[in-house]
């Protein structure tokens, strides 16, 4: 099926009255948990995938596919209209946001993030579309050295990026793996780390760790810092309409921002930060006014807001080509499809097309559901702010707890959810990222699996791992992204002052 | 201080960790045995938990801005924790509902609500999730030692 004729089937897919449902569902319950800062994307998503055991395979990807990138719509109306940044990756899009609404411009900035939004989404279906069919053939070349090598540079590329120091991130991938070694070993079914529990057996579920991780330690964030009340401003439909100049600054800002966003959401790690705040920086670079950047400039709301979708869309592609997650919200949908018995991969495209192809057309889809459905209705979604916040907490706890006991009906999903959210409070009072944990987690039993398969193929010869082009080429990948950096410094240290610099006291001086 | 605790728990948690990967069979390099995964990734963590201690160690002070709890805020934190241990306590002898009613009432209470309305939120809450986890979803969700 060639990339056309797959889309039009995806459409008819997606088109079902069940998956459309599952989408505008989605979509409806990404805006809110992006409005609300609290729960978070990946916290939702993880409340809902034992909702979803039900439901057909494609049906519970598009719905938690929706969730994902409707976050990011979500996110951004509470940035622009109360300056409270409902996601990490709409922080950026406060900074001009906010002020273009104490202008009286919220509407225009409302439209011009919907718009991007939804061309960026349409672009990355595109890219979706060309890289997953691509990079699927080049992955059926792929053996156990390969994906061991994948998995490996992927968890050093992503130690590097998320942000905060490589040790931290060492530590969180090594907790990670480890937790991934827990339960009955695959290949000789010895049990491992069980101490004596049969349901310790079936391994650490995945759900209540992100659960506990995102969703409970955020409550507990809450719980500290007391109640706020929002400043709440109400936008009137006819004030939604951007004027010709504003369209004019925004239209390239969304092009770069739908591109950037893209390649970005590729990379291993906080893809969607990452590209808002690349995505700015480029613009306020390109403008010839900079200096109107963090004063409501429009193209600093329209770069981000397209970026930060674009790279939803860029993080599904190893997911979907290759079987594996790079982010903790791709890593749940991952999830959900091995619950629903489907084994991710270059395979899923020609095994399982009604789910691929299904997947990336609902996706297009849900950016215009939300298009239509968020610039109306931007007033009702902002009130759900309203909502007193100890009352939020409580009723997310509750949902959390009785979202993990559902998985398997054990007690000691309920345990790991409780112990992961104390343990998440701990790591965000310390400024430590848990995303390596979790994509760790995910990734632990498919690099033993990859790395005990390539030791028995190569008779135990670790340097014949070597002699492997995309095998090398990744593990060098891996190590330049944690050795670069500090190797880079140490050269511009090392490197005598420019004559003209150190004369007049040195740069920056 | 929270730093340098939570990196000697993890030192302790590897240190077992390692010991427990020891005993299992390793194989040889041509066939590695159940053991052998979880032996390399004992020594990566304990390098990376030593480095993180020695980091935590030669660094005085709180360490991350904001990593101290505000003293007026550990009773609601502390609460928070409390309670969702006691939930997954209770729940196997009170069962469900009445667990969820004390849990959602209790929080409540403690984040500032009053009392008619943390009990009538909480009822609301335990019925209606019960109703539609229990009912709905047909998970089988503990009814306690004096309904069963």
């Amino acid at each position: 099926m060639g990339p056309l004729e797959g889309l039009a089937y995806g459409f008819a897919v997606a088109l079902q009255p069940t998956n459309l449902f599952a989408c505008f569902l989605g979509v409806l319950i990404g805006t809110i948990v992006g409005i609300l800062p609290g729960i978070g994307p990946v916290g939702a998503m993880a409340l809902l995938l034992p909702s979803t055991l039900s439901l057909q395979p494609a049906t519970a990807l598009i719905m938690l596919a929706g969730i994902y990138y409707g976050s990011m719509y979500g996110g951004s109306t509470t940035s622009i209209l109360v300056n409270v940044p409902g996601e990490a990756s709409s922080v950026v899009t406060a900074l001009d946001g906010y002020q273009m609404t104490r202008r009286g411009r919220a509407g225009a900035a409302l439209s011009v993030a919907a718009v991007g939004s939804f061309v960026a989404g349409s672009v990355g279906v595109l890219g979706i579309v060309l890289a997953v069919s691509w990079l699927a053939d080049q992955a059926l070349r792929f053996g156990p050295p390969e994906y061991f090598a994948l998995a490996l540079a992927g968890l050093l590329l992503l130690s590097r990026l998320s942000g905060g120091s490589v040790i931290h991130a060492f530590v969180m991938v090594a907790i990670g793996l480890a937790l991934g070694t827990v339960g009955m070993e695959p290949i000789s079914a010895v049990r491992r780390f069980t101490f004596g529990s049969t349901q310790l057996s079936q391994g650490v579920e995945l759900v209540p760790v992100i659960m506990g991780l995102y969703g409970v330690a955020e409550v507990m964030l809450i719980a500290e810092s007391g109640l706020r009340k929002a400043n709440i401003v109400s936008v009137r439909l006819r004030e939604l309409l951007p004027t010709r100049e504003e369209w004019r600054r925004s239209s390239w800002p969304i092009a770069r921002g739908s591109v950037v966003g893209f390649v970005t959401g590729l990379i291993p790690g906080p893809a969607s930060v990452l590209a808002t705040f690349i995505s700015y920086t480029l613009e306020r670079k390109v403008s010839k006014t900079p200096e109107r950047f963090g004063k409501g400039a429009i193209e600093g709301v329209a770069g981000p807001e397209a970026a930060n979708n674009g790279a939803t869309a860029g993080a599904m592609v190893p997911l979907l080509s290759l079987g594996i997650p790079f982010s903790p919200a791709t890593a749940i949908l991952l999830g959900a499809l091995v619950i629903t018995g489907i084994q991710p991969g270059p395979l899923l495209i020609s095994q399982r097309p009604e789910v691929f192809w299904g997947v990336v057309a609902s996706m297009y889809l849900g950016n215009f559901i939300l298009l239509v459905l968020n610039l109306p209705l931007v007033g009702l979604f902002v009130s759900v702010l309203r909502l007193p916040q100890h009352v939020l907490a409580t009723l997310v706890l509750l949902l959390c707890l009785v979202g993990a006991y559902s998985l398997n009906n054990s007690q000691l999903d309920l345990w790991v959810l409780v112990g992961f959210g104390v343990f998440g409070y701990a790591l965000r009072k310390l400024a430590i990222d848990p995303s390596p944990l979790v994509v760790a987690l995910v990734l632990g039993p498919l690099m033993e699996k990859s790395l005990r398969q390539a030791l028995f193929m190569e008779r135990g010869n670790v340097l014949a791992l070597l002699g492997r082009p995309i095998t090398l080429a990744l593990l060098l990948l891996g190590v330049a992204a944690i050795a670069a950096p500090p190797l880079i410094r140490w050269w511009r240290r090392s490197r005598p002052p420019h004559p003209a610099l150190s004369s007049t006291g040195g740069e920056g001086n | 201080m929270i730093e340098r605790l939570l990196a000697v728990g993890a030192l302790a948690a590897v240190l077992v960790y390692l010991a427990s990967a020891w005993a299992l069979p390793l194989g040889t390099a041509a066939r590695p045995g159940a053991g052998f995964y979880p032996l390399a990734v004992g020594v990566f963590g304990a390098v990376t938990v030593l480095a993180w201690l020695g980091l935590t160690l030669r660094r005085p002070g709180p360490g991350a801005p904001g990593a101290v709890i505000v003293k007026d805020a550990r009773g609601r934190v502390l609460a928070t924790a409390g309670l969702l241990m006691g939930f997954c306590l209770a729940l196997p002898w009170t069962g469900y509902p009445v667990a969820a009613l004390l849990f959602t009432a209790l929080l409540l209470r403690g984040l500032g609500a009053g009392n008619i309305a943390a009990l009538s939120i909480g009822l609301l809450s335990a019925l209606a999730s019960y109703y539609g986890f229990g009912t709905l979803l047909g998970v089988p969700l503990p009814r306690g030692v004096l309904l069963d």
